[in-house]
């Protein structure tokens, strides 16, 4: 032990434990705990992972020492008993309870006693074990219970070295934290978490705090923790990234001498946030967020100690805002229907499109896929979860209507199938969605907005063929309005004004093109400014449709 | 009760099955020292067939699942703090078992034991 701390123990030793030393240690351990308070309520995960235990542990000592706090008693018997009752009237949670259990045992043992020595002690943590042990018809091991059970036998075997209670202290500490970190080995939950108990870490740090207490060590700072690298969290929570962190960095490194932890964590306070310390095989892994300015100081210091054997660098910021553009691409927010709306379900080919369907109300889309041929079941699947009776189906295409009368005939749901035969008139249908209408009337009024758009479909063609006074050859784009070969081309630029002339578009007024995924949105758009030029007068909407097969898909209405 | 339709059938989940992990979590709920039977007829009930599951009951009404604990608590124990860790082992792990919410658990203390002292 080091020589200032011995000394300061020993000036302790001279001092017999009476009611008033007992106050100040429980006032010690209450600190500690409360101080490691977050490192217990992370390690929570049995019974229940409520992420409590410390918390709770720290009302119960709260309650137990705001019972002595205002006591004169020298009889530690007497302070004991107040103790006891101030834990048990605050005990919260299942570790709050055994802790009072604890108290409980502990107080009858130290009972019309005015001191506490080293063989009251020893049978103090002994009765502690047995009343705790008594709470529970089938006791858990590998939790606090197993803590005080081993405290109480570093206890009874100290006493064969020595009776000075401070002495027993001193050698009961280090044992209950062996007993806690072998707490995964006793319960498979705290195993495959990667963590040792909470309730046992607790209890430790109540003694950990103690025994600072009569070293005269601060109790003001945490703990500085080192977890196993298994089970460091290390997968950024986008939410945990503090303005200012700009790069992750892990460190593995084998340092020269033992490392100071306590000093170790300080130095990096200086750098960053976020730190943990993770031990493994001979090594070390340190992890750390830092602003860029920063970002070679962990590395650096850290070289200073012993040998570097790998370092890891990330940028934070450019993770967060890819990860908010994947999700802002890839999240299709659905209508949510309450019973006795209506549900409108309707086939997609491609997730631009699917998200225009979603922004109209829509509640349900079946992926078209790469052949728009969904199976009746998965238009089933689509609406028969859905928490009402009334759904209209939209197939979008000739093929699927039969799948969709099929549905129809399955259900008991009150089916109403609008015939649109392709995006467009699906689409057009959509905008006469209200929810909260008559099913009936709302899907006579689709039905009859379908004949008002216009559609054009624009493809390769895959064949060689002669249709509607229209000659095609394989590899030519061609257009169809409202579903008749209108067009063939050598460009998808020329089809689709080829295609807008046919379908008479100077009387409309408003043209959407969805381009589908064979198409840049660069091309698109070149083509788009193509049909502004030729259609100054009417409306234009681009959209990104990412449907396969078709380049584009125009509605015009 | 519990019950799930999928293509190659139905699964229903008896309310027998939650009553045994509602069982095994009270029992290993620190402070609980026992299960008391509801009454004196299923005492007998149980003594005779050897439920697995007594002072439990689980109640299920077509909509939502209700489970019922009637347990015998240590003296010297916070009484409201040990039925408050029952009722939350329970609804965690039987909700962990059948991946369905539990409406209520309702935790009958119907009794203190008192240890022998010393």
């Amino acid at each position: 032990m080091d020589p200032v701390v011995q000394a300061r123990l020993e000036r302790f030793k001279s001092t017999p434990i009476d009611g008033q030393v007992l106050k100040k240690l429980v006032e010690a351990g209450l600190v500690w705990l409360r101080v490691n308070q977050q490192t217990v309520n992370l390690l929570n995960v049995f019974p229940v992972p409520d992420g409590d235990t410390g918390t709770n542990m720290v009302l119960t000592m709260q309650s137990a020492y705001n019972e002595i706090d205002s006591l004169g008693h020298h009889n530690v018997g007497q302070m004991a008993a107040a103790i006891s009752q101030g834990a048990l009237m605050g005990a919260r949670g299942n570790s709050g309870v055994i802790l009072s259990q604890l108290w409980r045992g502990f107080a009858r043992a130290l009972h019309n006693h005015e001191i506490l020595d080293g063989p009251v002690l020893v049978r103090a943590f002994a009765e502690a074990r047995d009343t705790a042990y008594k709470g529970v018809v089938r006791p858990v091991e590998g939790t606090i219970l197993t803590v005080a059970k081993d405290t109480a036998t570093a206890a009874e075997q100290a006493l064969r070295e020595t009776d000075d209670p401070y002495e027993i202290l001193v050698r009961v500490v280090p044992a209950a934290d062996a007993s806690v970190q072998q707490t995964p080995d006793l319960l498979p939950v705290l195993k495959q978490a990667g963590v040792v108990d909470a309730g046992g870490k607790g209890l430790f740090f109540i003694l950990e705090g103690m025994l600072r207490h009569i070293q005269g060590e601060p109790l003001d700072t945490p703990s500085a923790v080192v977890q196993p690298i298994s089970a460091m969290k290390l997968e950024n929570a986008m939410e945990d990234i503090e303005p200012g962190q700009d790069f992750e960095v892990v460190v593995d490194f084998v340092p020269a001498q033992e490392l100071n932890l306590q000093n170790f964590y300080t130095e990096l306070e200086t750098m960053g946030t976020s730190i943990q310390v993770g031990e493994g095989e001979g090594m070390y892994r340190m992890h750390i967020h830092v602003p860029t300015e920063n970002r070679n100081k962990p590395v650096d210091y850290i070289m200073g100690l012993g040998s570097v054997t790998k370092v890891a660098m990330e940028n934070l910021v450019a993770q967060v805002e890819d990860i908010n553009k994947k999700s802002a691409k890839g999240r299709i927010e659905l209508a949510n229907i309450e019973p006795g709306q209506i549900a409108v379900v309707t086939v997609s080919p491609g997730p631009g499109i699917s998200r225009v369907f979603a922004s109209l109300g829509v509640a349900a889309i079946v992926e078209g896929g790469q052949t728009m041929n969904p199976s009746t079941k998965d238009i089933l699947d689509a609406f028969e979860n859905l928490p009402t009776n009334k759904v209209i189906i939209l197939p979008n295409n000739k093929n699927i209507i039969l799948a969709a009368q099929q549905a129809k005939d399955v259900t008991v749901k009150k089916v109403y199938i609008v015939p649109s035969h392709n995006i467009p008139q699906g689409l057009a249908a959509v905008m006469h969605l209200n929810t909260d209408g008559d099913v009936e009337a709302v899907a006579t009024r689709m039905t009859k907005s379908i004949e008002d758009v216009i559609a054009i479909e624009v493809t390769t063609a895959t064949r060689t063929v002669e249709i509607d006074s229209v000659s095609v050859e394989q590899g030519q784009v061609i257009a169809l309005v409202n579903g008749k070969l209108a067009v063939s081309a050598s460009s998808v630029e020329e089809a689709c004004l080829g295609a807008l002339e046919k379908a008479k578009t100077d009387d409309y007024e408003l043209i959407t093109l969805f381009y589908g995924e064979d198409l840049s949105s660069a091309e698109a758009n070149r083509i788009v400014d193509a049909v502004r030029t030729a259609y100054p007068a009417q409306e234009i909407e681009i959209q990104d449709g990412g449907q396969p097969h078709y380049q584009f898909i125009i509605s015009v209405e | 009760m519990g019950e799930e339709t999928t293509t190659l059938g139905t699964i229903r989940i008896s309310p027998n099955a939650l009553a045994t992990i509602a069982y095994h979590a009270t029992l290993t709920s620190y402070g609980v020292v026992g299960l008391a039977p509801k009454n004196l007829a299923e005492g007998l009930t149980a003594t005779i067939t050897r439920e697995p599951a007594h002072g439990v009951s689980v109640h299920y009404n077509g909509e939502e699942i209700d489970i019922d604990i009637h347990i015998i608590i240590e003296y010297g124990t916070r009484i409201t703090s040990v039925a408050d860790s029952v009722a939350n082992a329970v609804r965690y792990q039987v909700e962990k078992a059948l991946g369905l919410p539990i409406h209520h658990v309702n935790v009958h203390v119907q009794g203190l034991r008192v240890s022998n002292p010393g």
